[in-house]
This record gives C-alpha cells, sequence and structure tokens, in this order.
C-alpha cells in the first residue's frame, strides 16, 4: 500500500503540531459537558423545579435549540441533560473535527506544507489517512472522557452512550469536512463550506423536530438528529450512530478517490480567468475592504436568510401547539398564542443576531489573514493609513452584519405573512432584527480591539460571542444576577415583538462600540506589524 | 542636498532577539543602492522600518526628509516597495491586484503600467492564487515601478525571476536611474548589485559592516582561479592583484582582482593552460574573507 506511505510519521507530526490546540478542545468541551451535568441539580436541587424550567423548553422554539426532548415529559436529571445541553457538546464536537480536518488537509496543502511532505516518501493518501487516524483518536478519546464524567453520577449506559454520539458525530463531520476540503482551492472557503453543512445539519434537525413531537421525517436527515435519536438517558439505542458512522466511512471513502485522482494543490472547483483591469469601483481601501468581504458575505447572507424563511415558516405550527396548550399553562407562559408566537419570534431573531455577530467577528479577522500573510505589509505601503486599513474592515464587517440582519429578518418576516396570510408583523418582525445592530458593533468591536492588541487575539470576540448566547437560551434557567446578564450585549435589546423598542439602551451599546473601535484604532496605530516571514 | 535615507544608530529587538543593533545606512539622491547581507542579517527588519511598518528603539531615521513612522502616508505617496516574498490576494486577479495598488498609492498611469505588463510577459487575467512565485513579483515589480516615485524600495526583486526577466528588470532599473530616481535594492545576488548600483552597504548581525561606492569595493569582487599549466606559474604570487597563491598537485589556485585579470591572463596563456576555472566569489565567500573566523556561525533568530 505505496500509497499510504509515511502514515505513521505525519500522524506524529499532526499530533506534534496539535499538541496544545486538540487537548484544549478536548479539555473544554469535556469539562463543559461535566459542568452543565453538575449545575443542573445545583439549580433545580427538587424534581419539580426541574419540571417547571423544562415545560419552557417543549415548545417549538424551544425544540429548536435543543433537541428531539426524549424525556422531558417526565424530566430527570441525565435526560434533560441530555436534551438541553446535549446538541451544544454535538456542536462543539463537529467544529472540532471540522477545524482539525481541513487544518491538516487543505490548509496544509495550500500553504505549499504538503508539497514539501509529498516530494519525501509519502503516498498520496498519507495526509487524509493521518489527519483521519487523529480524528479517530481524538474523538475516540473525548467520547471516553465525556463518558467518564457523566457516570459520575449518571447511570453508566446512558453516560456511554452518550459518549459514543460524541464520537460518532465528530467522525461524521470529520468525513464530511473531508469531502469539501478536495473541493476548494482555499482552507477558508473549505472551513466556511464545512461550517455550512454544521449549520444546515443543525437548522434541518431543528425545523425537523419542531414539526413532531421526538422528531420528525425532516430530522433524520441531518447527522446531529442521529445522534440525539439515540434518547440517551430515556430509552437507550445505539443503532442511529450507525448512520453516522456510515457517513463517516463513505466519507473519507469519497475524499480518497478525489484525493487520488487530482494533482497536489488543486481544487476539483476550478478557476476562470478574470478581468485584466480593475473595475472602477475598486478603488480605495473601502471598496477593497468590501471586495475582498464579498463572497463570504453572499454566502452567510443566504445561509441567513434561508434560516430566517425556514423559522418563519415554523410560525402556522408553532402557533397552532400553543393553541393546544391548556388556559392555566398559557396563562403562566404568558397569556394568549399570538403572544406566544411573538416570543418565538423574538427568540429566533436574537438566534439569527447572533449568527450575524459570528460572522461580524470572521470578517475582522480578515485583518488577522491579511497580516499574517503580508498582504497588509503590502497596502500599508502605499498611501493608506493604518487607521484607514483597519476602520475600512471594521465598516465591511458593521455592513455585512446588518445586511444579514436585514436578509433574515425579512425572509422571517415574509415567511410569516406567507404562512398565517397576515401582515401585520412584517416591520415589526424586521425591526426585531436590525435592533440588534448595536449589539453585534459591540461584539464586531472587541475584534477589533483584540485584533488592534496582537493579532490573533481578534479570537477574543469569540468568547464575547459564546457568552451572549449561552445568557440568551439559558439565563431564563439560572437566573444569573443582573451584573452577568448586563455584561452580554445582547440583553440590552428589547425582544421584539414579544417587548416594546427601547432607544437608550442601544445608544449605549453603540457608544461602547464606538469607544473600542476607537481604541483599537489607536492602539493599532502604535503596534509593529507582524512581519510574514 | 540631504540623503534620501538618513539612517544612524537604529536599533531594533524582538523580544529578547536583537535584530538590529546601530545600524547605519545612507542613499544619496539619484544613487542605486545595493543592501547586501546574509539572510537574517536585518535587511528585511531595516526596510519595514523605512517604511513605518516597525517601530524603531532607537535610531535616528529620515527617509525623504520625513520620519517613516509619524508621517507613513504623505512618504508613501513619493516611494514604491516590493516585498521579498509577495502574496497576493488569491481572489483577485494579477491585473485587478496591480490597479487596487496603484490606487492606493493616490493612481495608476495606465500606459506605463500596460508596458510593463508587456515588458514582463505578465498575464494579468489570471487569478493571483495560480501565479507562481514568480509571476507574483512580477504583479509587485509592475505595481511599483508604474509608480511615478521619488524612491523605490525593492527587497530582493529578482529573486523568483528567471534570467530574461532579470535582464527586464536591470533594463528598467537603469532607466530609472537615469531619470533620476533614488533605488535602495536589497540583493543576494552580486553579479545583479556589481551591473546596477552605485553603493553599497553590507550589514551582518544586524550592524552595517561595510558601506561605500562600488568602485572603492572592488576588491570585494575577487574571482577564485583554479588553473593548471604546463610550465610552472609560481612568480604569479606576487603578481599585483593575485592574493592567497598556493599550489597544490601541480594545479594553482588563487584570488584575482577583476581589474588585473588581463594582465594575470597573459601570463597564465604563455605558461599554456591545460585547464582553466574561474569562479566569481560568492557572497557567503566575501562575508568570511572580511570578517575573519570561518567556523563563526551565522546570527539565526533576527527576521530576515
Amino acid at each position: 500500500m505505496t500509497a499510504f506511505a509515511g502514515t505513521p510519521a505525519l500522524v506524529r507530526l499532526g499530533l506534534r503540531r496539535d499538541r496544545v490546540r486538540l487537548p484544549v478542545w478536548i479539555a473544554a468541551i469535556t469539562a463543559s459537558a461535566a459542568y452543565y451535568a453538575a449545575a443542573l441539580d445545583v439549580a433545580y436541587p427538587t424534581i419539580d423545579e426541574l419540571r417547571a424550567v423544562v415545560t419552557f423548553i417543549q415548545g417549538p422554539a424551544g425544540t429548536l435549540l435543543t433537541g428531539p426532548g426524549y424525556g422531558l415529559s417526565d424530566p430527570s436529571y441525565p435526560s434533560v441533560f441530555a436534551a438541553v445541553y446535549g446538541l451544544y457538546v454535538l456542536l462543539a464536537v463537529a467544529f472540532m473535527n471540522v477545524l482539525l480536518v481541513v487544518r491538516h488537509t487543505r490548509g496544509d496543502e495550500e500553504s505549499g506544507r504538503t508539497e514539501l511532505v509529498r516530494a519525501g516518501a509519502v503516498g498520496a493518501l498519507a495526509p487524509l489517512a493521518a489527519v483521519t487516524v487523529i480524528a479517530v483518536a481524538a474523538d475516540v478519546l473525548l467520547g471516553l472522557l465525556v463518558a467518564v464524567v457523566l457516570a459520575n453520577g449518571f447511570p453508566a449506559g446512558g453516560a456511554i452512550l452518550f459518549g459514543a454520539s460524541v464520537t460518532a458525530l465528530g467522525l461524521a463531520f470529520a468525513g464530511v469536512a473531508a469531502v469539501i476540503a478536495q473541493l476548494t482551492e482555499h482552507a477558508r472557503a473549505a472551513t466556511g463550506m464545512a461550517s455550512a453543512c454544521v449549520g444546515a445539519a443543525l437548522v434541518i434537525r431543528g425545523a425537523g423536530d419542531a414539526l413532531a413531537e421526538h422528531g420528525s421525517a425532516l430530522s433524520w436527515f441531518s447527522p446531529f438528529a442521529w445522534a440525539q435519536q439515540t434518547r440517551v438517558f430515556v430509552d437507550d439505542r445505539a443503532w442511529p450512530l450507525l448512520l453516522c458512522l456510515a457517513l463517516a466511512v463513505l466519507s473519507i471513502a469519497t475524499a480518497a478517490t478525489l484525493q487520488a485522482r487530482r494533482d497536489v494543490g488543486a481544487g476539483l472547483l476550478s478557476s476562470r480567468p478574470g478581468r485584466g483591469e480593475a473595475s472602477a469601483a475598486l478603488s480605495g481601501p473601502w471598496t477593497l475592504a468590501l471586495r475582498l468581504e464579498r463572497s463570504s458575505l453572499i454566502a452567510w447572507t443566504a445561509g441567513l436568510t434561508a434560516a430566517g424563511v425556514l423559522y418563519g415558516a415554523l410560525a402556522e405550527s408553532v402557533q397552532v401547539s400553543f393553541a393546544d396548550l391548556p388556559e392555566d399553562l398559557l396563562a403562566i407562559l404568558g397569556g394568549s398564542s399570538g403572544r406566544l408566537l411573538d416570543g418565538f419570534l423574538s427568540v429566533m431573531a436574537f438566534f439569527n443576531a447572533t449568527l450575524a455577530s459570528c460572522y461580524g467577528i470572521a470578517a475582522v479577522h480578515r485583518l488577522t489573514s491579511e497580516e499574517q500573510s503580508g498582504r497588509a505589509e503590502l497596502v500599508l505601503s502605499t498611501a493608506v493609513s493604518r487607521t484607514t486599513w483597519m476602520g475600512a474592515a471594521i465598516v465591511a464587517a458593521l455592513v455585512g452584519a446588518l445586511v444579514q440582519l436585514f436578509a433574515s429578518g425579512l425572509g422571517m418576516a415574509l415567511a410569516v405573512a406567507a404562512v398565517l396570510g397576515d401582515a401585520s408583523r412584517v416591520l415589526d418582525i424586521v425591526a426585531a432584527h436590525l435592533l440588534f445592530l448595536p449589539a453585534v458593533a459591540v461584539v464586531i468591536a472587541v475584534a477589533g480591539l483584540g485584533f488592534a492588541v496582537r493579532p490573533r487575539w481578534a479570537n477574543a470576540a469569540w468568547v464575547l460571542a459564546g457568552y451572549a448566547i449561552f445568557m440568551g437560551y439559558f439565563a431564563p434557567l439560572f437566573e444569573p444576577p443582573r451584573l452577568a446578564l448586563d455584561l452580554s450585549p445582547f440583553e440590552h435589546v428589547a425582544r421584539m415583538p414579544l417587548e416594546e423598542p427601547r432607544i437608550a439602551p442601544l445608544l449605549g451599546l453603540l457608544a461602547v462600540a464606538a469607544v473600542v473601535v476607537g481604541a483599537g484604532l489607536v492602539r493599532f496605530r502604535r503596534r509593529d506589524l507582524t512581519a510574514s516571514t | 542636498m540631504s540623503p534620501v535615507i538618513d539612517v544612524t544608530a537604529l536599533s531594533k529587538s524582538f523580544g529578547p532577539v536583537k535584530a538590529l543593533d546601530r545600524l547605519d545606512l545612507t542613499v544619496e539622491p539619484g544613487q542605486v543602492a545595493a543592501f547586501l547581507g546574509p539572510n537574517g542579517a536585518g535587511k528585511s527588519t531595516t526596510i519595514r522600518i523605512l517604511l513605518g511598518l516597525l517601530r524603531a528603539d532607537s535610531g535616528e531615521i529620515r527617509v525623504l526628509g520625513q520620519d517613516p513612522w509619524d508621517d507613513a502616508v504623505a512618504l508613501h505617496r513619493r516611494l514604491a516597495y516590493v516585498p521579498g516574498d509577495v502574496t497576493l490576494w488569491p481572489n483577485l486577479t494579477g491585473g485587478e491586484a496591480i490597479d487596487v495598488l496603484g490606487r492606493l498609492r493616490g493612481g495608476v498611469d495606465t500606459a506605463r503600467r500596460d508596458e510593463l505588463i508587456e515588458r514582463f510577459e505578465l498575464d494579468p487575467r489570471k487569478k493571483a492564487r495560480t501565479y507562481s512565485k514568480g509571476n507574483r513579483q512580477k504583479v509587485a515589480l509592475v505595481a511599483a515601478l508604474a509608480a511615478d516615485v521619488e524612491l523605490y524600495i525593492l527587497d530582493e526583486p529578482t529573486s523568483g525571476l528567471d534570467p530574461l526577466m532579470e535582464a527586464v528588470f536591470q533594463e528598467i532599473v537603469g532607466e530609472l536611474k537615469a531619470a533620476g530616481r533614488t533605488i535602495l535594492l536589497s540583493s543576494h545576488i552580486l553579479a545583479e548589485v556589481e551591473k546596477l548600483c552605485d553603493t553599497v552597504t553590507i550589514v551582518r548581525a544586524g550592524a552595517t559592516v561595510q558601506a561605500g561606492r562600488l568602485s572603492e569595493l572592488r576588491h570585494l569582487t575577487r574571482s577564485s582561479v583554479g588553473v593548471q599549466t604546463v610550465d610552472a606559474v609560481a612568480p604569479l604570487a606576487d603578481h599585483p592583484g593575485v592574493h592567497d597563491f598556493r599550489t597544490r598537485d601541480g594545479r594553482a589556485e588563487f584570488s584575482l582582482d577583476g581589474e588585473h585579470a588581463a594582465d594575470v591572463m597573459r601570463i597564465l596563456a604563455d605558461a599554456r593552460i591545460t585547464s582553466i576555472v574561474s569562479t566569481p566569489p560568492s557572497l557567503e565567500e566575501l562575508f568570511m574573507r572580511y570578517y575573519g573566523s570561518v567556523d563563526e556561525p551565522e546570527t539565526e533568530g533576527a527576521r530576515s
């Protein structure tokens, strides 16, 4: 098998290169699983309290954000953990695998490292085989660790099954990423497309599960559903995980076939000759920044619009499901079924806004890659000031985020109007999305300040975004102190159409964003540019 | 007239690593100045400081009479730069990248740009990701050389070019020089430096070790000669321009200054040459000859 020659050496090289990154991922995911599991019975010392909280999650909005909801009708700590928090553990492992596989395949190939490696006595399939070995090792280890921490308090059988779902789902997305890495010439594009697949799988499962209790046929098109349909801690069954493993095996085999047929460095999606001169529009730092964001902006906007339409299209079934609830429960939850629909729509607007802020961070992160590749040096050696260069990227990120808030809001609004035959909510839904712009601006500003301190520190904004998402979804369950809520910019935004818009907090957020961006611009003006070599 | 580039006692550290240690560099208007040194000597660090991309720890720096850190934008309108390792935007074509860089500097002379694209035989319609190193370098060269500026800073601009394109580059630099422009050229290629440059500044381990007009540093460009002759050539040992003369197995080896080559060759021819090898000195040999100890390792860690 000369095609695999050199695989063991590449496995060791890969482990050496990831000796910090991979253990951090594994430890963080294990620790968060352990934390959620332990926090439940601290937050809700009795089953009755647990039952009260679970009611919030059983509606379609809760289902979209959690899972098919096995065991919620008769909740126990293990079943609530699996039903509510399990998805987030699975989501993290999916991203761990996507980033791992793309980094070690297309990332190395684009940078030219693969060329260097393949020039040695290394087979054509060795790099792919090596990353597969690393992914299997990491996912199995992670699954074991998760099973061990959960077994400390939860039934061992379910703990092992949940650990196995983590492993299986991770491998499924490792396979998906391996195929996508074959298609594009660029690691960035491959990561983007693979992340979009994770997002699509998430959305499909959410929509499918919202349509029927414990999931509908639509759910089964998503690997997340396969992992969640194991009915962990309720009615343990392992066979859905075989679908994950089958996807992993098939996709790795597909990737290997594609790999064996193409040139090193080439993608299957080839590029056409372009224009010989720049268009008149591409004339300065501002338009350059927008141009560089263009393809990523189009992809994100398409994705968010689709998500908006999908969630909007669920409006009718949401209203129907609420209408079925007994009167007294409706009263507890806040009144009429129309009011509850407003609640659902406001949660989904928040969801879209968090995605728009993720886009914003990714857009600011372009500054980091421009600097590290040396392109920033080329631009900053022309008559472009640092303030303009960085400012242009921040503005491009803001404009992109605004486009996405508007597009997802409009998509949701029109879908709601179509399924309910009632256009009265259109303006409110679009406004609900646009109101989040100041909060998104704060996240973008933090990414900018991080970059200005040190290129890689743009990533600090992910912590803020993660915190905001956590608070947005789980604050009603944990009832954290006011200060902890106030630290999330999204908590200052009124949740339309449920609440009336408040202008003052938005101005406050804008002021914070402006100050943080200003500090970033000043700081960037004062630091050395990192050299590319 | 004050110097175009005037650097005195420039120092810069990256953490514990001292990249530049009181480096001096002067370039007069209208000169083509070579900036030589081994990898890691601090050439690129110096250039990045001249461009205001890095901030000097200490030292006096004036470029075109301005401070490169404080007056970066105004200064950059008056100069053009080609980095040693060119990275372009993968999804822009070469032509788009040239125009963008030109417009960011203040405007593009399309006639001049088209002329350079033709002379460098560049296909501007290809996406930058499909370009080889040489073609990426051509893009940066066209973008910089098309600019109508007072100073051109070129960091190893020909390291990826084939010999034909190198000749085109030398021709264009000659034209710019004739037009009175100033050029700072960092290079490893001594032949190129000899052909193009008026002055040479040699740096090592972050400090200037030699600077002056090339004609004054003629002795730097000695060739090594190994020759086998029928008759003995022992008297050559004392001939002007011959250094380090030694014989081994009837074969003579020595270093030879270019200006005395004709006389020495005549003597060798009379001694009936059976074989002769002449090698121009590599930069490394020059350094070793110039700075003593052969065993001393080159300073690592400083950025190149």
